[in-house]
C-alpha cells in the first residue's frame, strides 16, 4: 500500500537502484588527481584525451593555454 | 419584506462550460467554468488535473546521484530545468560547487532553454489565439480595425498593418509562424552544445558537466546565437504593436486575466564568483543571481532572499486527492540556520494519495496540490503565480536593480537589454517597464522580453566562459563524496517560472524529495482557506470581450488567459459545450429566506 492506492507485489526491493558501499563511485574525492592530465588549479593538459603520444598535441609555446582535443 | 426580498432577487442564467483536456505535455488540465452570457462574464472557475504523477513517492529509497537524471523525466519540455534544479540542490547536499567554466556552460545551456521553449510557446502555440484566422473567428471586427491599423515599428518588422502581424502568426502558413519554428531548432542546438541533449540532459552531473570546453564549442554557440539574433529583434517589436494594439482597440481588455500583483521568482543563473551552495549563504548567493529571485506583492518587493522564499513555502490541501501528512515523520525541523521549518514545508511532506472521485461541486478536484507562500507578516497564504515565468523573472529583476553586466541592466523601475549587431540588423536596446497590471497581456509581452534578456545574457556568458578558456582553466567538474545524511535545495526558473527541488538523505538514500514546478503554483485548485489557484482567479469574474453568442462561442478569451500562464505547452485544445447545460442560480440576499431555484 502506498497512501490508498493498493499496488501490486514489488519485483525488486525499493532500494535496489541505491548504491552498494564498498562499491567504486567514479565521482568519489581523490579521483581528480588520479586521472591522467588533471592539474591542480583546474588546468589540463593533452593527456586529459589522449594516450597516444599526448605530448605531442601540447601547445609548442609554454605560455599558451593548454586546450587538449576534445 | 418578503416581497421586496423576492424582488431584489437576482436570477443569473449560467452555462456550463469546460476544456478537458488543455493538454499539456504532462497531465491533464481542465478548466471547468459557469457562464453569464447576458452579463459576459465568467462567474466561477475550477482548474483540475486528472493525472497523479508521484515523483516525490517513488524517489525515496533511491541513489540521490540519480535524482536528477529521474527528475528530468517530469518533463518532456522542460525537462532540464528539473536537472539543473536537481543539481543544485545536490550540490548543497554533498557541500560541493561547480567550477566557474561548467557554471557557465549550465548557464548557456539553461539561456538557450529559454530562448528555445519561450520562442516556440509564444509564437507557434500562443499567438494561435492572436493570429488572422482565429480574431476572425472571434472578434470580426477587431480584425477589420486591424486592417486598417498602422503597425508603429514596421520600419523594423516589415509588417505594415496589425492585421499583416496576424496574418503572419496564422499556423502553418504565417511567415513568423515558421520562422519561429526554425528558431526553435537552432536554439535547441545550442542547448545541446551545451548539456549533451535535449530535453533530458546527458552531461550534467552535480559538481558540473562532463561537456568537454573548447574553443569551438563556443565558437559554434555563438554563431547560432548570432543567427537567431536577427528574428528576436523583430518579434520584440511584434509583440510590442499586436499587444498595444489589443489595449486599444478593445478598451478594458486590460482586466482580461488580470489579479492581484502576487508574484514569485526562484532566480536563475548562477553566478560562480558569489554562489558555494551552502545554505548558510544563501541570501546572499541568490541575490548573486542573474535573474533576481523575489517576491513581488501589490506591486513592491516583499524579499529577495532565497532563505524567505524558502522558509514561506507551504503546501497546503483543501481540494486535491491526497490524505494529510499531519501525523507523518518531522525530516527537518530546523533549517541550517536554526530557523524552525515548517510541517507544510516540502522538506517535511509525506504524500499520501488518495483517488476519489471528482466533486467539482464542494468537494475535492484536482491532483494538483495548492503550493502557497506564507506571508509572516499579515499571516496570509498568498497564492503566488509565476506570471508565466517571465513575467516574474523580469519584474523581481526590475524592482532588486542588481542584475548589471552591460548587456543586461536592471533599473530599480525596468530591464534594459543591449543587443549588440547581427547579420540584418544594427545594435538594440530594448526596455521592459514594469507595468501597471499582471495581467493576460502582459504576461505573454514579457515572455518575448526575455527572449531577449536570455539571448543578451548568453553574450555575457560566453564571454566569461572564453575568459576561462583563454587562461587554460578547463576545469568543469568537481569530485565529491555522498554523505550518509544531509539536506539540500534547489532554486532554479523552469521555463514557465518557480522551481524548487527539496531532498533529504538518510543513510545515503533519499529520505525525502519533493520538486515543486511552476504549474502546481499556477494550476493549484482551493486550498484549505478557500482561496483559489491563480488560473481559478484569473479567469474567475473575468469580462468577455468575444463576439460569439453562446452557440459558436470559443471561450478564446479564457484560453488567452490561461495559456499566458504557459501551462506547460497547451499543444491541442478540445472543448465541448454541447447544447449548453443551463443552470439556474438565484441569489437570496435575506439570510434564511428560502427559495427553490
Amino acid at each position: 500500500m502506498t497512501g490508498n492506492i493498493k499496488v501490486g507485489r514489488p519485483q525488486v526491493r525499493p532500494d535496489a537502484p541505491a548504491h552498494l558501499k564498498g562499491v567504486h563511485e567514479g565521482n568519489a574525492l581523490g579521483n581528480y588527481e588520479k586521472q591522467p592530465g588533471h592539474l591542480p588549479g583546474g588546468f589540463s593538459t593533452a593527456a586529459r584525451s589522449t594516450g597516444i603520444n599526448p605530448r605531442d598535441h601540447d601547445p609548442i609555446d609554454p605560455a599558451m593555454p593548454n586546450l587538449s582535443p576534445a | 419584506m418578503t416581497i421586496r426580498s423576492k424582488e431584489a432577487q437576482e436570477t443569473r442564467q449560467l452555462v456550463e462550460m469546460s476544456w478537458d483536456p488543455i493538454t499539456r505535455i504532462i497531465g491533464n488540465l481542465g478548466i471547468y467554468t459557469k457562464i453569464d452570457f447576458n452579463n459576459n462574464e465568467v462567474v466561477e472557475c475550477k482548474s483540475t488535473s486528472s493525472l497523479f504523477r508521484g515523483y516525490s513517492v517513488f524517489m525515496r529509497g533511491k541513489d540521490p546521484r540519480d535524482s536528477h537524471f529521474i527528475t528530468s523525466r517530469i518533463c518532456g519540455i522542460c525537462g532540464d530545468n528539473h536537472a539543473t534544479c536537481s543539481v543544485y540542490a545536490q550540490n548543497m547536499a554533498y557541500g560541493i560547487k561547480t567550477p566557474p567554466l561548467g557554471e557557465w556552460i549550465i548557464n548557456l545551456g539553461e539561456a538557450a532553454e529559454y530562448m528555445f521553449d519561450h520562442t516556440l510557446f509564444q509564437d507557434n502555440l500562443v499567438f494561435v489565439d492572436y493570429c488572422e484566422q482565429i480574431v476572425k473567428e472571434t472578434n470580426p471586427s477587431l480584425l477589420r480595425r486591424a486592417e486598417t491599423t498602422e503597425a508603429p515599428h514596421a520600419d523594423v518588422h516589415g509588417y505594415r498593418t496589425i492585421a499583416d502581424i496576424m496574418r503572419a502568426f496564422n499556423p502553418f502558413t504565417g511567415a513568423m509562424y515558421r520562422e519561429a519554428l526554425q528558431v526553435s531548432r537552432v536554439t535547441r542546438e545550442m542547448f545541446c552544445l551545451m548539456e549533451g541533449r535535449h530535453v533530458h540532459p546527458s552531461t550534467l552531473y552535480p559538481g558540473g558537466v562532463g561537456t568537454v570546453a573548447t574553443p569551438q564549442l563556443f565558437t559554434d554557440y555563438l554563431s547560432r546565437l548570432l543567427r537567431v539574433l536577427d528574428f528576436i529583434k523583430k518579434v520584440v517589436p511584434v509583440n510590442d504593436d499586436l499587444f498595444d494594439f489589443f489595449y486599444e482597440a478593445l478598451p478594458g481588455y486590460e482586466e482580461v486575466g488580470r489579479r492581484r500583483i502576487m508574484l514569485g521568482c526562484w532566480g536563475s543563473f548562477q553566478d560562480p564568483a558569489v554562489v558555494d551552495y551552502d545554505y548558510r549563504t544563501m541570501g546572499e548567493w541568490g541575490r548573486g543571481m542573474f535573474v533576481t529571485p523575489g517576491i513581488v506583492l501589490d506591486g513592491e518587493l516583499r524579499t529577495t532572499s532565497l532563505v524567505d522564499i524558502n522558509l514561506g513555502i507551504r503546501i497546503l490541501l483543501g481540494s486535491s486527492y491526497y490524505d494529510d501528512w499531519q501525523n507523518e515523520e518531522i525530516f527537518v525541523s530546523h533549517d541550517p540556520l536554526g530557523n524552525p521549518v515548517d510541517r507544510r514545508h516540502p522538506w517535511n511532506q509525506t504524500t499520501l494519495p488518495k483517488p476519489q472521485k471528482r466533486d467539482l461541486a464542494d468537494g475535492n478536484y484536482s491532483w494538483v496540490m495548492s503550493p502557497r507562500w506564507y506571508d509572516d507578516r499579515t499571516g496570509d497564504h498568498l497564492a503566488l503565480d509565476t506570471g508565466g515565468g517571465a513575467l516574474a523573472r523580469l519584474w523581481t529583476t526590475a524592482l532588486a536593480g542588481i542584475v548589471d553586466t552591460g548587456f543586461v541592466r536592471a533599473t530599480g523601475h525596468s530591464v534594459e537589454i543591449n543587443l549588440p549587431k547581427s547579420t540584418l540588423l544594427p545594435e538594440m536596446r530594448f526596455e521592459w517597464k514594469v507595468p501597471q497590471w499582471s495581467n493576460t497581456i502582459e504576461r505573454n509581452r514579457a515572455r518575448i522580453y526575455f527572449i531577449a534578456y536570455s539571448a543578451a545574457m548568453a553574450f555575457h556568458f560566453l564571454d566569461k566562459a572564453m575568459a576561462e578558456v583563454r587562461a587554460g582553466r578547463t576545469k568543469v567538474f568537481t569530485d565529491f563524496d555522498v554523505p550518509d545524511d544531509a539536506i539540500g535545495c534547489g532554486f532554479h526558473e523552469a521555463v514557465r517560472g518557480v522551481l524548487s527541488h527539496h531532498m533529504v538523505i538518510r543513510d545515503g538514500k533519499i529520505a525525502n524529495y519533493h520538486p515543486y514546478p511552476p504549474t502546481p503554483w499556477n494550476a493549484s485548485p482551493r486550498d484549505s482557506y478557500g482561496t483559489p489557484g491563480p488560473y481559478e482567479d484569473a479567469v474567475q469574474g473575468m469580462h468577455i470581450f468575444e463576439e460569439n453568442g453562446p452557440e459558436n462561442f470559443k471561450g478564446i478569451d479564457i484560453m488567452r488567459t490561461v495559456r499566458s500562464f504557459d501551462p506547460c505547452l497547451p499543444c491541442g485544445v478540445h472543448m465541448y459545450l454541447g447544447d449548453g447545460k443551463v443552470l439556474k442560480q438565484v441569489h437570496s440576499p435575506t439570510l434564511g429566506t428560502s427559495v427553490s431555484g
